[in-house]
């Protein structure tokens, strides 16, 4: 038994794309953007508080347990601050001076300093004051003999927000609008090289043997399934970037929040993709040389922008509505899936109008690229395509 | 054997190809002969099912062809074309891989026939930097590649110089096995008269011959060629009742034979004059195909 026909094909529109230098190029071009994205962010967001603070006396780590708690306990969950024994404030200048702690707490007269380098963190400056001043405050109490729990009565400041999950939900929202631009690029990206790798066997005339040696289905399978697995190739690729980066960057969280979204976006990738290039591939099959792909490849930008600004901008009604859409689904119900709860007979619908649209559009195609494929000399219109017989 | 049977082709409402039938035997080496526009493109891309037929038939074996038997077609389309940026070796495999060809068998087959072509140093190199006229023997080797049962070539010929044109023939030649059928088209006939057995020759989508070459020749009286020696003059085979003559001049002549064998015509020209020389006047494959197409 020898090998199929349409893995024949599938191969060598693989082979042909990881041998372009430009396609690899863009592919490592993205990952490093990936990559230098979640660098940028963790560097911006400097991840959980952690200080170094020298200290003279070692009881004064009671002080900073003291702050650390109170930076824990006003939003910095993680928030650490490490002491580093010094013998003398000469020596715990000296590491401040070197960089290898960030502040050092120093006995004076008549309470503490805080001595820094060029400058002191804020929060750092603000916990080790109130924790100096705690301290002091308690042992004053107790040698004046006075009721210290009644003088702080009514002094509590607490703190609540209204939205307490906000960073996540934007965090969320640029998932949803990642997955329908990562979508958007890919389908037209490889979408226009389906077309053009057709146009270009119908330009060097190579169509002619190929015609004579396998039926021009088998063709068409080949490039389908080749270049659905180069895009799904790609993607898994950023994905795994991306999941790698949330958790490396601390959002454990919101990856457990998104897994299921992401898991269907890779699925309505596919069904998307394969409906959207049987029509790329006609696009091709119509043009007759590579100038002519600018017009036939009009609607398949169309079928891919429209449904791209939709995600983007319309509201959450709207997109709940067009989100059972085909290729709308792609971009728009794994996102609508990030950002919350979606019913399951919605993706159920779209699910199956996706698959029965990409059914509908590889039959259709199959049979305009068979039509079309062998006719040479001028662009051939759609119109014209589907009133041709065989 | 191939066969075409009333085949019929329209476009938009022209007939282009209108009831033809032949044979392409076995073996031998089928010229394919008509002016431009005759409709031998259009037969041949029916042939291999790249195109379909309005009407008729194409038939393999007495049988209507399979996709399977076309399959092992090896055919050289009229518009040359392979893949520019794919490399030689490569691209002869994965022709020969669409054919059904196993990876390896197909890799040593290129090897043998770009060897033969004299293209082996090149196998590496992307087609677009061959030379026009290397272009076209690859091309030629993948119609060969996957060892076919039956060639079509639309043209093989055109475009070559004259000694790629001898390496072409001399390829054909081995490649060209008992039971094969081949069926090649040319306007080159000097170039089809040297090379092929048999003769199909169309004009405005009709057949209007076909057959073995020999069958063709042989359809008129035998004209014969004499030269008298010394300087005589020819004019005076007039009166030999054996010829008609048609044409003397000096001792030069051109006779038709009126009756009996060319021997004994050959001992009655003796007895009038010394004969140095006798020969039968071969017709060209063009004058053939001129009296056909009129």
């Amino acid at each position: 038994m020898s090998t199929p026909v349409w893995r024949i094909v599938a191969e060598r529109e693989v082979s042909t794309r990881l041998r372009d230098k430009t396609f690899v190029g863009a592919t490592i071009f993205t990952m490093l953007f990936l990559v230098g994205f979640f660098v940028v962010i963790s560097v911006v967001d400097g991840g959980a508080e952690e200080y170094d603070v020298a200290i003279t006396q070692p009881a004064d780590t009671r002080i900073l347990d003291v702050a650390q708690a109170s930076l824990r306990s006003t939003g910095s969950e993680d928030a650490e601050i490490t002491a580093a024994d010094a013998v003398d404030a000469d020596a715990a200048e000296a590491l401040v001076r070197d960089g290898d702690v960030d502040a050092a707490l120093l006995p004076t007269g008549g309470g503490y300093e805080i001595v820094g380098d060029e400058g002191i963190g804020a929060s750092l400056r603000a916990a080790l004051a109130s924790a100096v001043a705690s301290q002091a405050l308690t042992a004053n109490a107790a040698e004046q003999d006075v009721d210290l729990d009644a003088l702080n009565a009514d002094t509590q400041v607490g703190q609540r927000l209204l939205d307490p999950n906000a960073e996540e939900s934007s965090a969320r929202s640029g998932v949803a609008f990642a997955f329908a631009l990562v979508f958007f690029i890919t389908a037209l990206g490889f979408g226009m090289t389906i077309a053009q790798s057709v146009a270009r066997e119908k330009e060097s005339r190579v169509v002619e043997i190929l015609a004579a040696a396998v039926p021009i289905r088998a063709l068409l399978w080949g490039k389908i399934i080749g270049n659905t697995a180069l895009a799904l190739g790609q993607v898994l690729l950023f994905v795994t970037i991306g999941l790698v980066g949330l958790a490396v960057t601390g959002r454990g969280e919101l990856l457990a929040g998104i897994s299921w979204a992401v898991a269907w976006y890779v699925a309505f990738f596919v069904l998307g993709f394969v409906a959207l290039a049987a029509l790329w591939s006609v696009a091709g099959a119509l043009a007759s040389r590579q100038e002519d792909l600018q017009s036939t490849t009009l609607p398949g930008q169309l079928i891919l922008i429209v449904p791209y600004f939709v995600s983007t901008l319309a509201s959450d009604k709207v997109q709940a509505v067009v989100s059972v859409l085909p290729i709308v689904s792609t971009m728009v119900m794994p996102g609508r899936m990030a950002q919350g709860e979606v019913p399951w007979w919605q993706v159920a619908i779209a699910v199956l109008v996706t698959v029965a649209a990409a059914v509908a559009f590889v039959r259709v195609g199959s049979r305009l690229y068979e039509r079309t494929l062998l006719r040479t000399g001028g662009r051939i219109k759609y119109g014209e395509a589907f009133r041709l017989s065989d | 054997m191939l066969s075409v049977l009333g085949l019929t082709r329209d476009y938009d409402g022209t007939t282009v190809l209108d009831d033809v039938s032949f044979d392409v035997r076995p073996g031998r080496m089928t010229g394919f002969v008509g002016a431009n526009g005759a409709g031998k493109t259009t037969t041949m891309r029916i042939i291999v099912g790249v195109l379909a037929a309005t009407r008729g038939s194409v038939t393999w074996g007495g049988e209507p062809i399979s996709v399977e038997q076309r399959r092992r077609i090896g055919y050289l389309p009229e518009e040359r074309g392979l893949y520019p940026k794919m490399k030689v070796h490569e691209q002869l495999v994965y022709f020969a891989r669409l054919h059904g060809r196993a990876t390896a068998e197909a890799a040593a087959r290129a090897h043998e026939l770009l060897d033969r072509l004299g293209l082996a140093e090149r196998a590496g190199d992307l087609l677009e930097t061959l030379s026009l006229g290397n272009q076209q023997r690859v091309q030629v080797a993948a119609a060969l590649m996957h060892e076919p049962e039956a060639l079509v070539m639309d043209e093989p010929f055109s475009g070559l110089d004259p000694i790629a044109v001898d390496a072409m023939v001399s390829l054909l030649r081995d490649e060209v096995t008992p039971h094969m059928p081949v069926l090649f088209s040319s306007h080159q006939l000097e170039l089809v008269e040297g090379l092929c057995d048999d003769l199909v020759i169309l004009s405005h989508g009709r057949l209007v011959a076909a057959g073995s070459v020999a069958d063709l020749r042989g359809r008129e009286a035998d004209r014969f060629r004499v030269v008298l020696a010394g300087d005589a003059d020819a004019s005076t085979l007039r009166d030999v009742p054996e010829v008609v003559l048609l044409d003397a001049r000096g001792p030069e002549a051109t006779v038709e034979l009126r009756d009996g064998p060319p021997e004994e015509v050959l001992r009655a020209l003796q007895s009038v004059a010394p004969v140095a020389e006798f020969a039968r006047v071969v017709r060209p494959l063009a004058q053939i195909y001129r009296e056909a197409v009129q």
